[in-house]
């Protein structure tokens, strides 16, 4: 039995690609049950996200598998034979694990660290297992995954440092005031970044958010859309020292906040810090705001080193989990190779037990009548030759369990002594 | 100082007592509501203060302010119609924070001109030390944590203010958690440093009348808790955080080891 993933990604597949290759969640189920029923297929699994879709199997050593999840995706996507190959990649064996451990660990994603793709991978797990495409050795390789997923992030800083402005914001925003449960947002103008960046915020248990904006009607939508409320635009200026965190993205061709105004607003606040987020171009907030004690303003450049900051340190703790995943494909073989030695070697020995007994069988009447001594001493003699013709092909086994290619001397082990699929 | 002005300057101080119970507990954030009783005992104890004023000035013919027990009545005395007055005017009550622990310990201060009693047990005169001894030291434990997180507030400040993303001090916790330890272990220091103040000041009046005033290690340890006081108001009126805090409970926690090493040996050169 092999392990073999077939699949696309970012890496090697463009948008137009990947979305035509795409499975929608309510069709798993039904996709699933047509791929176990190809031939030679034991186990399966797909994972359909916007940056990959892969197809993970378990299948028979004859056959060709490759070709056949080739065939299966083409067919789902209705795609012409042969137009899906150029984007395609292929892993089987150690490989194989090595890869989902990669794509579980975050490792493989687009944004190197991200937290999502773990959990698509335990969705499509939860399908597959809810369809039984899952009961052997690719469940115990899926199962180690989240684990590895798991040591990687409790090992290493991947995951700890925000890559997407909105989220550098947020981060920000903790590092001043710890939890954001109660804080209070005011959108200044209502631009698409801080539109996202009062979602964030939103998410991470702020409490209230007012929106204020030349027009109107855009301010209500926004209110309406975080179920927050509306200050008047010619009015903000008086909600500033009730607001922990301003988001600055109006269209105003100059300072609409300045630092004498701030010095008043933060001596109202009685320094209580306040946090300025200023993402319009041109900007709304004079730069000299920082200066004011308890004031901590980022415009949208330091938001963006702040993010190229964190990339490239994840980049570098990226080697660090490379390291774990390596260590932990190491490990996951040799535990499949024990998993397949004890067996083998049972096997081999019942297989030569039923050809001992079988022989004596067969002779037992050209023999006549035979004492228990001689019953005896028969049993003796051909327990001991199989024994004999056992024992290297088993301690060969033993010896080389922890050895990479030791899982081919199985599989020849089994193939010579027609021992049949464990 | 007359008896009776003497009995009623105590009752004052008793009755100061439960404003310096509502400043401890607006500093541990759990004074809710209890405003109103403890400006209700001022006001009586601002009353019986002006009697024993004026009981004693009619006792000794003049104003008494010709010792130092006088002196720090009547100070204690003008500071409270200061605040009764600012209160009934401005609403300014967030004063009350330290003017009631300061006004109590002067009252208190100006009560020990004469000695009350002897120990019942001496038993009871070493526990009472030991206790005392044990709230200045759990209070500078407590201020220590106040630098140290004033010291890391600072620092974390500055690297938002100049967006560096030093690994580091990322580890730092975020400005509001320091914030908030500065605040509980500044509150706890303080209580306790006022505890002990207070227990050391009745040792003393108990085992020494009048002899500790004036001592030099005394007079630091009532300037360490005035420090303490000082920081606790300017955070609780004026918000005082980063360089200004920092200094201040450093300031602080100076006063505290000086105080610490001047008391070293002090048991000896006060008892006979």
């Amino acid at each position: 039995m092999k392990l073999l993933i077939t699949g696309l990604s970012h890496h090697t597949a463009p948008v137009e690609v990947r979305e035509r290759l795409a499975f929608a969640e309510q069709t798993l189920p039904e996709a699933l049950d047509r791929l176990r029923h190809r031939p030679g297929m034991v186990e399966g699994m797909i994972l359909s996200t916007c940056n990959r879709v892969e197809v993970a199997v378990t299948a028979e050593e004859q056959g060709d598998p490759e070709k056949s999840i080739q065939e299966f995706l083409e067919e789902s996507s209705r795609l012409e034979p042969g137009w899906v190959s150029p984007y395609l990649y292929h892993y089987n064996g150690s490989n194989a694990i090595r890869h989902v451990f990669r794509v579980a660990a975050s490792l493989d994603s687009m944004v190197v660290g991200e937290p999502q793709i773990l959990g698509q991978l335990k969705s499509a797990y939860a399908v597959a297992k809810q369809q039984g495409a899952l009961n052997g050795f690719l469940d115990l390789v899926m199962t180690r995954a989240f684990n590895v997923a798991k040591r990687v992030r409790t090992e290493t800083e991947i995951g700890s440092s925000a890559v997407s402005i909105s989220y550098a914001a947020v981060e920000l925003a903790r590092d001043i005031f710890g939890s954001l449960a109660g804080k209070r947002v005011l959108l200044v103008g209502a631009g698409k970044m801080a539109e996202s960046a009062a979602r964030h915020l939103r998410r991470a248990g702020v409490s209230d958010i007012a929106v204020t904006n030349r027009t109107r009607s855009r301010a209500d939508a926004l209110a309406e859309e975080f179920r927050g409320r509306v200050v008047d635009y010619e009015e903000f200026f008086h909600a500033l020292p009730d607001v922990d965190i301003v988001i600055a993205s109006s269209g105003a061709p100059h300072y609409i906040i300045n630092s004498e105004q701030m010095r008043g607003v933060i001596n109202r606040r009685r320094n209580r810090p306040m946090f300025l987020i200023d993402i319009a171009v041109p900007r709304n907030i004079e730069p000299d705001v920082n200066k004011l004690e308890g004031v901590f303003l980022y415009d949208i450049d330091d938001l963006d080193r702040v993010v190229k900051t964190n990339i490239e340190g994840r980049r570098n703790v990226a080697e660090q989990a490379e390291e774990i995943i390596t260590e932990e494909v190491e490990r996951m073989m040799l535990r499949l190779k024990t998993r397949e030695v004890t067996p083998t070697i049972v096997s081999l020995q019942e297989q030569l037990e039923l050809l001992r007994t079988g022989e004596i069988e067969r002779v037992r009447g050209k023999l006549g009548p035979l004492t228990p001594q001689q019953q005896e001493a028969i049993e003796a003699l051909t327990r001991g030759i199989i024994n004999k013709i056992a024992h290297e092909p088993i301690a060969e086994m033993r010896r080389r369990a922890n050895d990479p290619e030791g899982i081919q001397l199985i599989h020849t082990i089994r193939k010579l002594f027609r021992l049949g699929e464990g | 100082m007359a008896d009776s002005s003497i009995f009623w300057l105590r009752v004052a101080a008793f009755l100061y007592a439960v404003g310096l119970l509502h400043s401890l507990l607006s500093i541990l954030r759990k004074a809710h509501g209890f405003y109103g009783i403890a400006l209700g005992a001022f006001r009586v104890g601002v009353v019986l203060h002006g009697v024993a004023i004026i009981e004693l000035a009619r006792t000794e013919g003049r104003l008494p302010v010709e010792n130092f027990y006088g002196t720090i009545s009547l100070c204690a005395f003008l500071f409270a119609l200061v605040f009764l007055f600012v209160d009934w005017r401005y609403r300014f009550a967030s004063t009350s924070v330290a003017l009631f622990p300061l006004i109590f310990l002067m009252t208190l201060v100006a009560g020990m001109e004469r000695p009350v009693a002897a120990w019942p047990d001496m038993r009871v005169r070493d526990a009472w030390l030991i206790v005392h001894i044990i709230l200045v030291l759990a209070g500078y434990a407590a201020l220590l944590l106040t630098a140290v997180s004033s010291v890391f507030y600072l620092i974390q400040e500055r690297r938002l203010k100049r967006k560096s993303n030093q690994t580091l001090l990322e580890k730092l916790p975020p400005l509001g958690t320091l914030d908030e330890l500065i605040s509980s272990s500044m509150g706890f220091g303080f209580v306790l440093i006022t505890l002990g103040v207070i227990f050391g000041l009745l040792w003393a009046f108990i085992e020494l009348g009048t002899k500790w005033v004036g001592n030099p290690s005394i007079t630091l340890s009532l300037l360490t808790w005035a420090l303490c006081l000082a920081m606790i108001f300017m955070r609780a009126s004026a918000g005082w955080r980063g360089r200004k805090a920092a200094v201040m409970a450093l300031v602080v926690l100076s006063s505290g080891a000086l105080t610490w090493i001047a008391h070293t040996g002090l048991r000896p050169t006060l008892l006979p």
